[in-house]
C-alpha cells in the first residue's frame, strides 16, 4: 500500500531488531542539537528510574537536520556492544532515528511514530518535545504510568506557566474546546503527551495523512479524535514550561495548525459535539494549571494597534465572515481610547463562533479566515493582558472560567449560525 | 394588346409563384430548425443548470467576487447567466444553422465567422471569470498578511496586487478575443510599467526607513533589544 | 572419549552432580547407597556423562545434608562401607567414568571428634584446631552467610564457654587453618582419598578458610596461599588429579582462585548462572553478554564449571538489588520459594516446565565456554517439593520409573529418606527415566543427543569465544573456535519467533552444517547473514570451507 511507503527500508530493519517494546518514547526533531543531548539523556533517567524492567525504545523522527541530531539521539542507547560509560541497566534500552523527510512537518514525525508504535505493539507510548529543556525524569512517568496501568488512553499534560503564557490557549482553545466537546482539556494541543497503543493504531489508520490540514496541527487532531472516539483522557501535571519568547509574527502560522485545525474538525465530528451541554473536568494527577506570577514587560500598545489596523483594514473580510451587528461592535470598541478599550468575552466568544461557522461554510478561503482572526485575537489578548496585569493566580484562574462560561452559555448560537445563512 | 398584357402578368406572377415556392421550403426548414434548436437549447440550459448547481458554481463565483459585480451590475446570478448565455448561443447557432439554408451569398461567410468567433468568446470569458478569481483571492491574501505583518497601509498594497492582475487580465482577454490586440499590449504595457516605477519610487523614497528596518529584523540577529520588553508565545 | 588426549580430561568432562542417597537404594532401606549407585552407572553412561561428582557421603549428623562432617576418612553407615564405595569407584572407571568427591575444608560438624576435643579444655592439643574467642565482636566486618536462619558468624559454646566462629551454620565450626597441624591433617584427608583413586575434589567454601581482623574474611592471601600449598603437593603426589573451587564471588574475585594456573583448576561460574535465567526472561542477551565481558582471561590450563541448578538454592547473591528484586518477582513468586537471597527450585519448575525453554538453557550451558554440570534429576525434568525445608526440596529421590516409589527403593513409601514428588505434573508416574526412555523424544533422549553432539568436537570444551552483537537484543549469537574448528552458536532466547541478521563477514566464504541434522545452510557472503529461528530454538553450526 502506497500510505506506509514513507518507511525506509532501513528504519524499518532497525524495528525488526527493536521488536516488541512495552514502552515507546517518541522525539520529533529538526535541527535541535543544541537542547536534545540533555533532553535525551533525562529520557533515559526517566525510563531506568521508573521503568526498568520494561521493554523500552526511543524513536526519533527527524526533519533533516544537519548539525548531528541524529547522533545525539542514538547515543542514548543502552547495550551490550556500548562501552561501559553508560548507566546501569536491567535490559537493553534501544535508541533509533530515521528521516522521514527533508524538510520538517510536525504531522509527518507524528504518524513516523505512531507507525513505530504499532509495528512494535508498544502498549505506551509519549512523545517529547526536543525543546522541552525543563524536562525532568518524573515526566516520563507523569505521562506513561496512567496509560502502562491500563487506566487511561491520553494523558495530556499541565503546566506551571506564566499567567501571560499561552493567550491563544487560554482563550480561545482551551475555552472552545471544553465548550464543545464538554471536557475540560487544558492543553488540548500539546507538545508532549502519552498514549496508548490502540489510540494510536485508530488514529493513524482514521487520518487522513494525504491532506495538508490534516498534517498540520495534528497535535489537537489527536486530542480530539481521542474524544470523538470515547477515549480515556487525563492530564498530569509535569512542571514548570519555560517561558518561550517567539516573534509574534509567528502567531498565524500557530494559529493555522491549532485553530485551523479545531476548525476543521467541527464538520466530521457534529455529531459528537453537537448534543453536549456543559464541561465536565477530567481526573487530573497533579495541579491542574498553575501561574507563576513574575513580572513580565509586554507591548500591549502594539497588540491593540494591531487590532484597531486590522479592524479597519479588513473590513472587506470581515463582512463576509461575521454578522453586521458583531462587524459594527468591533468597529465601535475599535475606535475607543485605549484606557476604555474592551474585547469582552461575550463579544470574543461571537467573533470566535462566527468564524467557526463561516470556516464551516467556506465563505472564503479557509486559510484566510483563519488569517482575519489574528488582528482580532490581538485586540482580545490585549484586554486579557490589561485585566490581569496585576492579578493573582487565582484572579487568572476565575478570568479564564468566566470565559469558558460564556463560550458554553453561546454554544446555542454557534449551532444556530453552523448552517443558516445570516 | 390586352392579352399580352395578362399574359405577361400571368407570367410575372407565375415567376413570384415560383419564387415564392422555391423559398418558402427553406423558410419552412428555417422555422423547424428554430423550434429544434429551442428545444436543443432548452434541454441544454437545464442540464448545465443541475451541473453548475452540483458543483456549487454559486458559490465559486461568490469566492471569485464576482457575483458581486453581477449584483452591482444588476445581472442575474453566475449560475443563471451562464445557463441563459449557452441557451442562446445554442439556439441562435441552430437558427443561423437554418438561415444557411436559404442560401443568401455572403451570409454564409458571416455565419462562418461568427461560429469561429464564438470558442474564443468564451475562452475570453473564461479567462476574465478565473482571473477575477485569482485577483481577489491575491489581494486578499495581500491584505491579510500586510494587516499581520503590521506593515503599513495594507489596503494600498491589496489593491495595487488586485488592479495589476485585473488589467493583466483584461488584456489577457482582448487579445483573446481579437480586438484592438496591439493597442491593448502597448497601453497594457505603458500602465504596467509607470505602475511599477510609481511604486518604486514611492516606496523608494518614502519607505526608506521601513526598508532599512525590515532588511534589519531579517538579516540581522543577536541584536534583540534587551530589556525593552518580553515576548509572549501564543500556545 | 574425545579426541584431545593432551588436554586436561576436566575440560571435557561432562559432569553429572548426584547424591548416593537420593540415587539409588539397593538394600530397602528408604535410603540411596552406594552398591545402588554403582547398579546405575551404566544409565549415566548411556546418557553421555563422563565424571561424577557427589555430595558429602561422610559420617555426619546430616544437619546440613552431609556438609557437616564427623569423619572425613569413612563412608556413612547409611550408604554402605568403604569397600562399597571402593567397588563403586572401580565400577566407575571400568566405564571410563572419573569421580569427583567433597572435600568440606572450611569446617567440621560439632560432632566431629576434633570438636567435641577441641571444646572439652583450654588446654587440649586440639584446642587451637577451631577459632575461639571470649567475645563476639571480632571479625565483625564478615557477612553473615546464611541469614535466614543465623544471627552471627560467632556461637556461644557453653561446654568450653567461650566463642567459636562458624560461617554456616552455629554446628559447623569453622576450622582454624592458622594452626599448621590443620593443615597437615587436611592434606592427609585429601591424601586419603586421591590415593583411592578419586579423580577430583570440590573443595566447598575455600573463600572462608582464613579470618583476619579489619577485612571481611573472604578471599583473603592468606587463604590463597594456603590453597597453593594444598596444590603444590597434588600435583607433585597426583598428578593429572583436578581441584574444583566453590567459591560464590564476582568474577574478577573469582580470578586469583585459579591464580598462574597454580591454585585450582575448575572453579563454578557463579555470577554466569542466574543471568542465563534472567536473560531468558528478560528476552535480552545483555545479563549474559556484560558478564561474561567482565569476566577475565584464565591461565590456558584451567577451566571454568558452568551449571544450571545445583543441591544449592539459585543463589542470587551476586546480583545488583535491581536484579534480584527482579528475578525475585520472576520465578519466585511464591516467599516460601525463597532462602538465603536465593530460589530454591529445581531446573524445571523454574522453566515453567517448558521444554523449549529447559533444552535452550541445557544447550546454553553446553555451549558456553566451559565444563558443563548436570544437576541429578534435571535431565528428566524432575520437579521440587519447598515444603521440606531448607534445601531438601531440590534433593529427593530420582525417579527411575512409575512404580514402587517410583523404582528408587524397595522400602515402604514412608521409610525413604524424603517423601517422592507426587504431584501430576512432575510427580514420578509422570516423570521418570523408564517412561522417557521408551518415548523417542522425551527430555531424557534429547539430552543424550545433546550431550554426543557437544563431543563431536572440542571447541566448546576448550575453544575461545567472541560474540556478535546482532542488533536484535534478543538474540545471542557467539562463535567459538579450537584451531581450525569453528562452531557458530545462535540463540533465541525470546518466546517469538525472531528474524537476525549476523555480521558473520569474517567467515566468509563458510557454508553452515548445522550440527544435530547435518544439514548444510548457505554458504556465508557479503551480506549480513539471514536466520530465524522460532520461539527458544537455537543453532549449533559448524562453519566448514570446501
Amino acid at each position: 500500500m502506497a500510505e506506509t511507503s514513507f518507511l525506509t527500508d532501513d528504519f524499518l530493519g532497525q524495528l525488526i531488531s527493536v521488536g516488541e517494546v512495552d514502552i515507546l518514547v517518541g522525539v520529533p526533531t529538526h535541527n535541535n542539537a543544541k537542547t536534545i543531548g540533555s533532553i535525551v539523556e533525562t529520557i533515559q533517567a526517566g525510563i531506568l528510574t521508573f521503568f526498568p524492567r520494561e521493554r523500552a525504545a526511543i524513536i526519533n523522527a527527524d526533519g533533516g537536520s544537519r548539525d548531528g541530531t541524529r547522533q545525539l539521539v542514538i547515543s542514548a542507547a543502552i547495550g551490550d556492544a556500548q562501552s561501559r560509560s553508560k548507566p546501569y541497566a536491567l535490559r537493553t534500552l534501544r535508541s533509533i532515528s530515521t528521516e522521514y523527510a527533508s524538510s520538517p512537518s510536525s504531522g509527518t514525525a507524528l504518524r513516523t511514530i505512531l507507525a513505530a508504535a504499532e509495528l512494535l505493539r508498544a502498549k505506551a507510548c509519549v512523545v517529547i518535545s526536543p525543546e522541552s529543556t525543563q524536562i525532568t525524569p518524573d515526566w516520563l512517568a507523569a505521562l506513561l504510568r496512567p496509560i502502562y496501568a491500563e487506566t487511561f488512553d491520553l494523558v495530556l499534560p499541565t503546566y506551571r506557566r506564566h499567567k501571560f503564557d499561552g493567550i491563544l490557549l487560554t482563550n480561545l482553545l482551551y475555552p472552545m474546546t471544553r465548550a464543545l466537546y464538554g471536557m475540560e482539556i487544558r492543553e488540548p494541543s500539546a507538545l508532549e503527551f502519552a498514549f496508548s497503543g490502540r489510540l494510536g493504531s485508530q488514529f493513524l489508520a482514521q487520518n487522513a495523512w494525504h491532506d495538508e490540514t490534516a498534517r498540520a496541527g495534528s497535535e489537537i487532531q489527536f486530542t480530539l479524535a481521542a474524544i470523538a472516539g470515547g477515549y480515556r483522557i487525563c492530564q498530569s501535571f509535569l512542571g514548570a514550561k519555560e517561558h518561550v519568547g517567539t516573534h509574534s509574527a509567528d502567531l498565524v502560522p500557530v494559529m493555522r495548525q491549532t485553530v485551523g485545525a479545531l476548525f476543521s474538525s467541527l464538520e466530521p465530528n457534529f455529531s459528537v459535539w453537537n448534543a453536549k451541554t456543559g464541561s465536565q473536568p477530567i481526573p487530573t494527577t497533579g495541579a491542574k494549571q498553575e501561574f507563576s506570577l513574575e513580572p513580565l514587560r509586554v507591548n500591549r500598545k502594539r497588540l491593540r494597534e494591531m487590532f484597531s489596523i486590522g479592524v479597519a483594514e479588513l473590513e472587506s473580510v470581515f463582512q463576509s465572515i461575521l454578522s453586521p451587528s458583531t462587524l459594527a461592535e468591533l468597529q465601535r470598541i475599535a475606535a475607543l481610547e485605549e484606557a476604555s478599550f474592551s474585547y469582552s468575552a461575550e463579544l470574543w466568544v461571537k467573533t470566535v463562533y462566527e468564524f467557526a461557522a463561516a470556516y464551516h461554510k467556506s465563505v472564503i478561503s479557509r486559510d484566510h479566515i483563519i488569517q482575519a482572526l489574528a488582528p482580532l485575537f490581538r485586540g482580545r489578548a490585549f484586554t486579557f493582558l490589561v485585566e490581569n496585569r496585576n492579578g493573582s493566580a487565582a484572579n487568572v484562574e476565575d478570568d479564564i472560567e468566566a470565559l469558558c462560561l460564556e463560550f458554553e452559555r453561546l454554544k446555542p448560537y454557534l449551532l444556530k449560525i453552523w448552517n443558516g445563512r445570516e | 394588346m390586352w392579352k399580352m398584357i395578362v399574359s405577361e402578368l400571368t407570367q410575372a406572377m407565375g415567376d413570384l409563384a415560383r419564387g415564392f415556392a422555391h423559398i418558402l421550403p427553406r423558410i419552412i426548414v428555417v422555422v423547424i430548425m428554430a423550434l429544434v434548436g429551442w428545444v436543443v437549447a432548452y434541454l441544454a440550459k437545464v442540464i448545465l443548470r443541475s451541473i453548475l448547481r452540483l458543483i456549487k458554481f454559486d458559490r465559486l463565483s461568490e469566492n471569485a467576487g464576482a457575483s458581486q459585480l453581477l449584483t452591482k451590475a444588476a445581472l442575474p446570478s453566475a449560475t443563471d447567466l451562464l445557463c441563459r448565455f449557452v441557451f442562446w448561443v445554442a439556439w441562435l447557432g441552430f437558427i443561423l444553422l437554418g438561415v444557411r439554408v436559404l442560401g443568401i451569398v455572403g451570409l454564409q461567410e458571416q455565419i462562418a465567422k461568427f461560429f469561429l468567433f464564438l470558442p474564443r468568446l468564451f475562452v475570453a470569458l473564461l479567462i476574465m471569470f478565473f482571473g477575477l478569481l485569482l485577483a481577489t483571492f491575491l489581494s486578499r491574501a495581500a491584505l491579510l498578511a500586510a494587516v499581520n505583518a503590521n506593515f503599513p497601509s495594507p489596503r494600498l498594497l491589496s489593491v495595487s496586487v488586485r488592479t495589476i492582475i485585473i488589467i493583466f487580465v483584461l488584456s489577457m482577454a482582448f487579445e483573446e478575443v481579437g480586438v484592438a490586440e496591439q493597442t491593448m499590449l502597448v497601453a497594457f504595457g505603458v500602465a504596467f510599467g509607470a505602475m511599477m516605477l510609481g511604486l518604486a519610487i514611492a516606496f523608494g523614497t518614502g519607505g526608506k526607513e521601513l526598508a532599512q528596518q525590515f532588511l534589519e529584523k531579517r538579516f540581522v540577529h543577536g541584536r534583540k533589544d534587551e530589556g525593552k520588553e518580553d515576548e509572549l508565545s501564543p500556545l | 572419549m574425545p579426541l584431545e588426549q593432551d588436554e586436561p580430561w576436566y575440560k571435557h568432562a561432562i559432569i553429572y552432580q548426584a547424591h548416593v542417597r537420593t540415587f539409588y537404594d539397593s538394600n530397602g532401606d528408604g535410603i540411596g547407597d552406594f552398591p545402588g549407585l554403582d547398579e546405575k552407572l551404566d544409565y549415566l553412561v548411556d546418557l553421555g556423562i563422563n565424571t561424577i561428582w557427589l555430595m558429602p557421603f561422610f559420617p555426619s549428623p546430616l544437619r546440613d545434608d552431609g556438609y557437616d562432617i564427623a569423619d572425613y576418612y569413612s563412608v556413612h553407615s547409611s550408604y554402605g562401607t568403604l569397600e562399597d564405595f571402593k567397588k563403586f569407584l572401580v565400577s566407575a572407571h571400568e566405564r571410563r567414568i572419573r569421580v569427583i568427591i567433597e572435600m568440606v575444608l572450611n569446617h567440621t560438624s560439632d560432632q566431629h571428634p576434633w570438636f567435641q576435643q577441641s571444646r572439652s579444655s583450654q588446654e587440649n592439643p586440639r584446642r587451637d584446631w577451631y577459632v575461639w574467642s571470649s567475645t563476639d565482636a571480632r571479625y565483625h566486618e564478615a557477612r553473615i552467610i546464611f541469614l535466614d536462619t543465623e544471627m552471627s558468624n560467632w556461637a556461644w559454646d557453653p561446654v568450653s564457654k567461650s566463642y567459636y566462629w562458624h560461617r554456616f551454620f552455629s554446628h559447623q565450626p569453622d576450622l582454624n587453618y592458622d594452626n599448621p597441624a590443620v593443615r597437615e591433617e587436611i592434606w592427609n584427608v585429601m591424601k586419603f582419598w586421591l590415593e583411592m583413586g578419586v579423580d577430583g575434589l570440590r573443595l566447598d567454601a575455600v573463600p572462608y578458610l582464613m579470618e583476619r581482623e579489619g577485612t571481611n574474611c573472604e578471599n583473603l592471601p592468606e587463604t590463597h596461599a594456603i590453597l597453593k600449598e594444598l596444590r603444590r603437593k597434588l600435583d607433585e603426589q597426583f598428578p593429572g588429579k583436578m581441584l574444583l573451587a566453590e567459591a560464590n564471588q564476582w568474577p574478577a574475585d573469582l580470578r586469583p582462585y585459579f591464580a598462574d594456573g597454580d591454585e585450582f583448576h575448575m572453579a563454578f561460574h557463579f555470577p554466569l548462572m542466574p543471568r542465563m535465567f534472567m536473560g531468558v526472561k528478560l528476552e535480552d542477551r545483555k545479563p549474559i553478554t556484560e558478564i561474561l565481558q567482565q569476566t577475565p582471561e584464565i591461565p590456558p590450563t584451567c577451566q571454568w564449571c558452568l551449571f544450571l541448578r545445583n543441591h544449592d538454592e539459585l543463589t542470587l547473591e551476586m546480583l545488583t538489588d535491581i536484579e534480584r528484586d527482579y528475578m525475585n518477582d520472576s520465578y519466585a513468586q511464591d516467599k516460601a520459594m525463597r532462602l538465603n537471597l536465593g530460589i530454591r527450585r529445581r531446573l524445571a519448575p523454574l522453566l515453567d516446565n517448558d521444554r523449549r525453554r529447559i533444552e535452550l538453557m541445557n544447550g546454553m550451558l553446553m555451549s558456553l565456554p566451559g565444563t558443563p554440570s548436570i544437576y541429578y534429576g534435571d535431565e528428566i525434568g524432575m520437579g521440587d517439593n519447598i515444603n521440606l525445608g531448607d534445601r531438601n526440596g531440590v534433593r529427593t529421590p530420582m525417579q527411575w520409573s512409575g512404580g514402587w516409589n517410583g523404582g528408587f527403593s524397595a522400602a515402604d513409601p514412608e521409610k525413604l529418606y524424603a517423601p517422592l514428588i507426587q504431584d501430576p505434573v512432575y510427580g514420578f508416574p509422570a516423570v521418570n527415566v523408564l517412561s522417557q526412555k521408551r518415548t523417542q523424544h522425551s527430555l531424557l533422549n534429547w539430552m543424550g543427543r545433546l550431550i554426543a553432539v557437544r563431543k563431536t568436537t572440542g571447541a566448546f570444551g576448550s575453544g575461545s569465544i567472541e560474540f556478535l552483537y546482532p542488533g536484535n537484543q534478543r538474540i545471542l549469537a557467539y562463535a567459538r573456535q579450537l584451531g581450525d574448528e569453528k562452531i557458530l552458536v545462535v540463540n533465541n532466547l525470546s518466546n517469538a519467533a525472531q528474524a537476525v541478521e549476523l555480521d558473520l563477514r569474517r567467515y566468509k566464504g563458510n557454508i553452515l552444517i548445522e550440527m544435530f541434522g547435518k544439514n548444510i545452510f548457505p554458504r556465508v557472503g557479503e551480506l549480513p547473514y539471514l536466520l530465524t529461528l522460532g520461539p527458544y530454538q537455537f543453532y549449533w553450526f559448524r562453519l566448514r570451507r570446501i
